[in-house]
């Protein structure tokens, strides 16, 4: 047993961490994305990692990016990067060689891009969506909408998760397909555009069902690792939000004093470097489960992190906000960025309540306990 | 990162399992409890602290020279997992086997080692710890019972105070002021004492639980063979700072987590049964969401204890990150009985010897127990001053 990353998973943080720092600025941040940042974050072999060696990809896993996913909340990369890694990775899973051989070479270098659509207006967990594909002579159609997609026009192909009649599955459908119309979305989130994904008798056929027929275990895994990923991207927004707060503190003089030096202060940056620490182990072990363990200890760690990680990160946000004073509620520092995108985080692939009930149900259910 | 277990791991987990079925009591955990009267208590624990010895199960992750099996880390996350599966009672020598066998590991002499070693994994000798003082708590430092050389012993006179176990013990570890000139931190002294010397009188207090696990220990003129002296003489902070770095750390939480996860796991089983309006105590929604936040604290608990253990078997220095530890588990600890009170709804207000107890009033206990947490070992209030400090790097 090992707890830890090895000395190749380190230095890809650092590289990618180094990266970060000059590649987004918080003027980057508030001006929109750069670019350039998803050539530059090819080039570090990001998009490529999960893809197996066979289609040209590293063939590595969810452990070797867990320490990526938690530089891009540190440095709040747009959600669109992590929908499409995220999006890379389950057809690198479960697609057709066809479909791998189609779309991941260019995910991989950055030209194609992806993004994923889970979310409905009345779901963000598989079980509860209703976006269904009916039966037709061709194959299927499909009336209804997802929202939240991360950055939809932007993308070259949506992966989308919806039902098949009574079974799950994941489609890949063009934005630009007959029938799909892009509303950009209001959100609270400054970082990144959102679209909602109007379909309207959109016709899919075999070849864009992820793996040639849906499969209810590819939507629950995908679900799963976008949850595992929100978790790791919010223990990197709550480490930065801490990491500010101690800066911060330990500058700023009232009374003639540092701040930093009140106990008040102090106890709550001690909680903050608790609440992160812990952040850590639980989205560190949901990395790992996401690559080796079996799909019910998967979903359990998964849902350990992204629960934990919420409140956590939450907890640090609003913590890092108070000690800052005045400065801290303006629009000009941007500390409201971490704070409206720890929302939509958490708000995404299950909140907190809906994680810790699959917890506490799964732990019933294996002590034969009722309810 | 690695959570696999090999074949070999496997085969020390069987062998573990087979051999808690042949040596706990029959009906262990189902009809079988441990006592319930104190001294029975402890003493049922010591008896099976000796028998985990006997069995090559005790202070697993000892090295090998001193009765310990060098277990791997992978074996000591096992052990923990078994135990918990299995009910198994806690040793009583916790103080012995984590605080002062790691501290003379580190700064012992080998007649040291060699004496006091083999007698705390053997449970043969208890140990108590003589820190706190009356007028010394969270400011340890201001330790005052003094130990004056004496030909070739050092002369204590003085009190400590919190003393657990101390009714129990065999030895004691006491922090002695030795140089009343030098600045606090540096005139005082680690000092190994045989609890049988002349002028050790002990008195239990009773604590919030009713119990009296903890006491006041007077020294009286107590005359301490200078070879018990651990390192230098007046370099006993130092020392200290081990002791408390593991009292704070993995290894500890660790095993308590083990007996957290018990204590959780019955709440659950008797929130299914506990009867609530018109359902059971897990199916209401408010309830159900406070224990499954527990369950996640706990197993983060055990988590952080794993990557702690990683870090530290690669060699990094065991520091303030412990405190990091202790303030974690203690109150998300304190939090998981309040939960408990509040799943027992109307029965809460009933002690063991009530009629209408649930499980025996073991929850009540737990409850009462878990305001020590984030008092011992260090307050919360000093181990946010440590982590602050020490860990954040923020002005004194
Ligand atoms: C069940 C139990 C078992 C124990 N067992 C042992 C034992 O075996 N051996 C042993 O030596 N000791 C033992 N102790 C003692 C324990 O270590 C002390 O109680 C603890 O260190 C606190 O010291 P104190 O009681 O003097 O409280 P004080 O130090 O007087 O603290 C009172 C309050 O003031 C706060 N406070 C103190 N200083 C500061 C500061 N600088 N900043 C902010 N807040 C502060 C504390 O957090 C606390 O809330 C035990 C205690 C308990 C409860």
């Amino acid at each position: 047993m090992d707890f830890d990353f090895n000395q190749e998973q380190y230095m890809f943080q650092d590289t990618v961490r180094d990266l970060l720092a000059s590649a987004l600025t918080m003027e980057h941040l508030r001006s929109g994305t750069p670019a350039e940042l998803w050539g530059q974050l090819a080039e570090t072999g990001v998009f490529a990692l999960l893809t197996r060696e066979e289609d040209g990809g590293l063939g590595l896993g969810y452990t070797d990016l867990a320490l990526i996913f938690e530089e891009f909340g540190r440095a709040l990369v747009p959600a669109p990067i992590a929908a499409a890694i995220v999006a890379g990775g389950a057809i690198a899973r479960f697609g057709t060689p066809e479909q791998r051989a189609q779309l991941l070479p260019g995910h991989g270098e950055g030209a194609l891009r992806l993004s994923s659509a889970f979310a409905e207006t009345v779901a963000t967990v598989p079980a509860a969506m209703t976006l269904t594909a009916r039966p037709t002579d061709a194959g299927w159609t499909v009336t209804g909408s997802k929202i939240l997609v991360p950055d939809a026009a932007a993308a070259d192909k949506l992966l989308v998760a919806l039902r098949f009649g009574d079974d799950l599955g994941l489609a890949l459908v063009e934005p630009s397909r007959a029938g799909v119309t892009l509303r950009e979305q209001d959100t609270l989130d400054l970082t990144a555009r959102y679209h909602e994904v109007i379909f309207d008798h959109v016709t899919l056929t075999a070849g864009d069902i992820v793996g040639g027929r849906p499969d209810p275990a590819a939507v629950v895994a995908c679900f799963d690792a976008a949850a595992a990923v929100a978790a790791l991207q919010m223990t990197g927004m709550a480490a930065r939000t801490l990491d500010e707060a101690v800066t911060y503190v330990g500058q700023r003089k009232q009374f003639d004093r540092v701040i930093g030096s009140f106990q008040a202060i102090k106890h709550r940056c001690a909680d903050m470097a608790v609440a992160v620490d812990a952040c850590r182990s639980a989205a560190y072990y949901a990395a790992w489960a996401l690559d080796e363990a079996a799909p019910d200890e998967r979903a359990r760690a998964v849902s350990m992190a992204k629960s934990w990680c919420g409140d956590n990160a939450r907890f640090t946000c609003n913590q890092a906000i108070q000690l800052h004073g005045g400065i801290g509620f303006t629009w000009e520092l941007g500390l409201h960025l971490f704070l409206r995108r720890i929302k939509c985080e958490e708000a995404s692939f299950g909140d907190a309540d809906w994680h810790r009930e699959r917890v506490i149900g799964a732990t019933l259910r294996s002590m034969e306990l009722a309810g | 990162m690695d959570f696999t277990y090999s074949p070999k791991d496997l085969a020390f987990r069987d062998e573990l399992r087979g051999w808690l079925a042949a040596n706990l009591p029959q009906g262990w955990g189902e009809t079988v409890f441990l006592p319930e009267d104190e001294d029975e208590n402890a003493m049922f624990r010591l008896d099976w602290e000796r028998k985990l010895y006997k069995g090559g199960w005790n202070g697993i992750a000892w090295p090998k020279d001193y009765g310990g099996r060098g277990a791997t880390l992978v074996e000591q996350a096992i052990f923990a997992e078994e135990m918990a599966r299995a009910k198994a009672p806690e040793g009583l020598n916790i103080i012995g086997r984590n605080l002062v066998a790691t501290t003379l590991l580190h700064h012992g002499s080998d007649a040291q080692k060699a004496r006091f070693l083999p007698k705390i994994i053997s449970g043969e000798e208890v140990w108590c710890q003589g820190f706190s003082e009356p007028n010394a708590g969270s400011d340890l430092a201001a330790v005052r019972c003094q130990a004056v050389r004496d030909g070739d012993h050092f002369v204590v006179n003085g009190q400590k105070i919190w003393t657990s176990f101390a009714q129990y013990s065999q030895w004691c570890i006491l922090l002695a002021r030795t140089d009343p000139s030098a600045p606090k931190h540096k005139g005082i002294s680690f000092l190994l004492v045989d609890m049988k010397t002349p002028g050790i009188t002990i008195r239990p207090l009773r604590q919030i639980s009713g119990e009296c696990e903890f006491n006041e220990t007077f020294f009286d003129d107590v005359r301490v063979p200078v070879e018990n002296l651990v390192g230098e003489l007046n370099g006993g902070w130092r020392i200290a700072m081990t002791t408390l770095a593991y009292e704070r750390g993995p290894e500890d939480a660790l095993g308590r987590q083990l007996v957290f996860r018990q204590e959780l796991d019955q709440l659950l089983a008797t929130a299914a049964k506990l009867q609530r309006g018109n359902r059971s105590a897990i199916e209401d929604g408010l309830l159900r969401q406070k224990l499954a936040k527990s369950l996640v604290g706990i197993e983060i608990m055990r988590l952080n204890c794993l990557r702690a253990f990683s870090k530290s078997l690669k060699g990094a220095p065991r520091g303030a990150e412990a405190s990091m530890n202790k303030l974690y588990w203690s109150h998300v600890m304190q939090d998981m009985f309040d939960t408990a009170m509040e799943v027992l709804g109307p029965l809460a207000p009933l002690t063991a010897g009530d009629a209408h107890a649930v499980d025996g009033g073991r929850f009540q206990l737990g409850f009462l127990r878990s305001k020590a947490f984030t008092i011992y070992s260090g307050s919360s209030e000093i181990q946010r001053n440590i982590i602050a400090e020490r860990v954040l790097g923020l002005p004194k």
